[in-house]
């Protein structure tokens, strides 16, 4: 996985970027590299200027495995449950983040099929070894999870698990998870395309009046 | 919603040499071509991106920073990228730009700073650096101010002029007053206030008002990296090229790569040869090839234009053509406060501090900045931006999750990098483009000067957040590579000497009398930074200057 930066984007972005997506070395420029297939330009076309005809984003794929099987899913859910909890608000389940991956598998990330299902193999061997009788992640208590996922924090199954979890939580619906939004409401990122100030605390006329003496 | 961009209703034979191809239809190509139909002239325009439906201007963070919907592609377009010229290069994306329409300002932020007098002759002001290749530019800030009101009037800039003290010259006001203050911009203001430092209301290439029947900017907050649902952003798209299509004299062709100019015996450009969308090879004569295909492409353009009567590459018997590639510096920090900022709202940046445009002389250094406080990136980036402190996930991550969005902010100081020989754009030996082009390769090494001086301004980024009541702040890292970079600068410099620049002060090539290069290429220096207006205003003096001399029969 990479980033494409953009004007004034420029150093530190990339640079983050570079670092989370080193830690899974594959999904340097393969994560969602390849473009999704865009609907064509529509050349000519003549619409209306009103605030109002923006046109709505594109529907979520169909809730069918593509690319994963039904065991595979409820294990990567296990683990993203686990990088962003369903704890009193919707997380990486309710999002439906495990959908984006089956998505992207079919088509931006085809590549890394590879280390998502060979990581988990790898989970699953570590469940069985630690935990005798169990031998799937998701039978595991919290607590268990989350001692095995501290263990292998620095792999490459790992690193893309939770690019792939927050990427699933706040990429449009369109890809596959978040659901309704609701990994945008969770942090206060809006779907709306047009606000009215004050945007925040700090630029309300009061605020302005008390901090600076006068409103900008 | 605008209106989607106008098709051409105007065609032009390929065998018949048409008066100007311009190569390009970003901020550069599309004024070029804008200025050359409004004095009656016939412009071929090849872009190698496509133009983009109003159905297609999504909020989507995936499309606009992973899946390369709208930029160069590490697929189709791969590039190398070594440290010096002793290391092998190795494949990995380098330089960025939008691949569309409009060029690179289809999804700008529409950060429209004036340089002033002193980025045009700081090396005669100010003297050298050891190692660098610093020179006065041939033009000075008055022979450009003209064309910087021009084009502010063209397009649509918000602003205010002479707002804070050390502003250059201004014929005119802006054509806009200034956009919404937003969070960030307040907090901008309060440390520069609590400092002693002047600040200002941004100058941005966004409607604050409806302007030409474009609509103002709603506030939606998705800029940087995003094309503009509203059509408010003044990029090219919306401005300079369908000015260029309705003249009913520019022929635009989208999804063209040009593969090479074309030279006679006589060292004349005759025309281009490139691939149109099928691939298939297509010869377009022209009368004269004006270069905007930006500041990496261009000199790439150049190198894969050899003949025999030049060898090295077309326009480079100075060899200079790739060299000084120059971005701009940066250096920032991230701050957290206690009540919400919700930058995510609102113009990306609404106020900048212009304060520390020179340093102190007793720093030592060349050169300076600038700063803004600004929220530019969606929800994913944001969230991948968190601070490497504290934990990674589980539900104390995901707690972050939410003041990391609302309650912080970037300092951003933007500032210059010096000109470097060694830096340099050329055709890498063994890896080939989709096209079956050599690929661009890209070498480059922060010049010790520049490394220190980036570090002054992070000290000082931090003293204007801590100033403004930052409870935490977070810098990141100022390595010797910038790691990936946009703004694209110096490769084929403007001069009055041929045997050290590459075009004279009009943007003619010293070596063949009808190629022009305007674009980013041109800079001597690099400014501040936010180099977008710079290179719109160069363009509009270049065309005037090739309309005047095409009537004199003088290219």
């Amino acid at each position: 996985m990479r980033v494409v930066p953009v004007p004034s984007l420029l150093r530190s972005l990339v640079s983050v970027s570079r670092r989370e997506f080193l830690v899974g070395s594959a999904l340097g420029a393969v994560w969602m590299a390849a473009a999704v297939a865009c609907r064509e330009a529509g050349n000519g076309s003549d619409h209306e200027a009103s605030p109002h005809s923006l046109p709505p984003d594109a529907p979520p794929p169909p809730r069918t495995l593509q690319v994963l099987s039904p065991e595979q899913f409820t294990e990567l859910e296990a683990v993203a449950a686990r990088i962003i909890p369903s704890d009193g608000s919707p997380g990486a389940r309710e999002a439906g983040v495990v959908w984006f991956i089956d998505f992207a598998l079919t088509s931006f990330a085809a590549d890394q099929a590879g280390v998502l299902t060979e990581g988990l193999v790898q989970l699953q061997k570590d469940v069985a070894a630690l935990h005798p009788g169990h031998r799937t992640f998701a039978s595991l208590t919290d607590a268990q999870q989350d001692a095995l996922l501290t263990r292998m924090e620095s792999t490459e199954f790992f690193g893309s698990m939770r690019f792939a979890t927050i990427a699933g939580m706040f990429a449009l619906p369109k890809y596959g998870g978040n659901a309704n939004y609701i990994g945008w409401e969770l942090i206060g990122q809006e779907h709306v395309f047009e606000f009215t100030p004050p945007f925040g605390w700090y630029d309300h006329p009061d605020n302005q009046q008390a901090l600076l003496g006068r409103v900008l | 919603m605008p209106q989607s961009l106008p098709v051409s209703t105007r065609t032009f034979p390929t065998d018949t040499p048409v008066d100007f191809v311009v190569i390009g239809s970003g901020p550069a190509g599309s004024s070029v071509a804008r200025e050359l139909t409004r004095n009656g002239f016939n412009v071929v325009m090849l872009e190698q991106g496509r133009a983009f439906g109003p159905e297609e201007l999504e909020h989507d963070e995936v499309g606009a920073f992973f899946t390369e919907r709208w930029t160069n592609s590490s697929q189709s377009q791969p590039q190398t990228y070594r440290l010096t010229e002793a290391d092998k290069a190795v494949q990995r994306p380098y330089v960025g730009y939008a691949k569309a329409v409009g060029g690179t300002s289809f999804h700008f932020t529409g950060n429209y700073w004036r340089f002033r007098p002193i980025d045009f002759n700081e090396y005669s002001v100010k003297g050298g650096v050891q190692g660098a290749a610093l020179a006065d530019w041939p033009i000075t800030y008055d022979e450009l101010e003209p064309y910087y009101a021009a084009v502010e009037w063209a397009i649509g800039v918000s602003g205010k002029a002479n707002a804070a003290p050390g502003e250059p010259r201004f014929s005119r006001e802006y054509p806009l007053p200034p956009l919404n203050v937003t969070g960030p911009g307040v907090l901008l203001t309060h440390g520069c206030d609590k400092l002693g430092w002047s600040s200002k209301p941004a100058p941005m290439a966004i409607l604050s008002r409806e302007y030409n029947g474009r609509q103002p900017c709603h506030n939606c907050g998705f800029c940087l990296g995003f094309p503009c649902e509203w059509g408010a952003k003044s990029g090219a798209n919306y401005t300079m090229v369908p000015e260029a299509i309705r003249s009913d004299r520019c022929e635009l062709r989208t999804e063209c790569t040009v593969r090479k100019i074309e030279t006679n015996a006589a060292g004349r450009v005759t025309g281009v040869i490139y691939f149109d969308k099928d691939k298939r090879e297509v010869v377009q004569q022209a009368k004269a090839v004006v270069l905007c295909a930006n500041g990496a492409e261009s000199p790439r353009l150049l190198l894969m234009s050899k003949s025999n009567r030049f060898p090295n590459g077309l326009a480079n018997s100075s060899g200079m053509v790739g060299k000084h590639f120059m971005f701009n510096g940066a250096a920032l920090t991230r701050g957290e406060f206690e009540h919400e900022v919700n930058g995510h709202r609102g113009p990306v940046v609404s106020r900048i501090s212009h304060h520390h445009y020179e340093l102190d002389p007793s720093l030592g250094f060349i050169g300076g900045g600038g700063f803004d406080f600004r929220f530019d990136v969606p929800a994913i980036l944001q969230a991948l931006s968190m601070p490497r402190t504290g934990p990674q996930w589980g539900s104390a991550f995901k707690a972050r999750l939410k003041p990391w969005f609302t309650h912080s902010l970037l300092s951003y100081a933007h500032t210059t990098s010096l000109p470097v020989a060694t830096n340099s754009v050329s055709l890498d030996p063994d890896l080939r483009d989709a096209w079956g082009l050599p690929a661009l390769r890209t070498t480059f090494k922060e010049h010790e000067h520049d490394m220190r001086m980036y570090r002054h301004f992070q000290s000082l980024g931090r003293e204007l957040l801590t100033a403004a009541g930052a409870l935490r702040m977070h810098d990141d890292p100022i390595n010797e590579e910038p790691g990936f970079t946009v703004h694209l600068l110096g490769t084929c410099r403007m001069g009055n000497d041929p045997n050290t620049s590459v075009v004279d002060k009009y943007h003619r090539a010293h070596d063949v009398p009808n190629l022009f290069v305007v674009d980013g290429s041109s800079f001597v220096t690099s400014g501040r930074g936010q180099p977008t207006l710079t290179i719109q205003a160069l363009a509009f003096r270049a065309a005037d200057h090739m309309g005047q001399a095409a009537r004199k029969n003088e290219i």
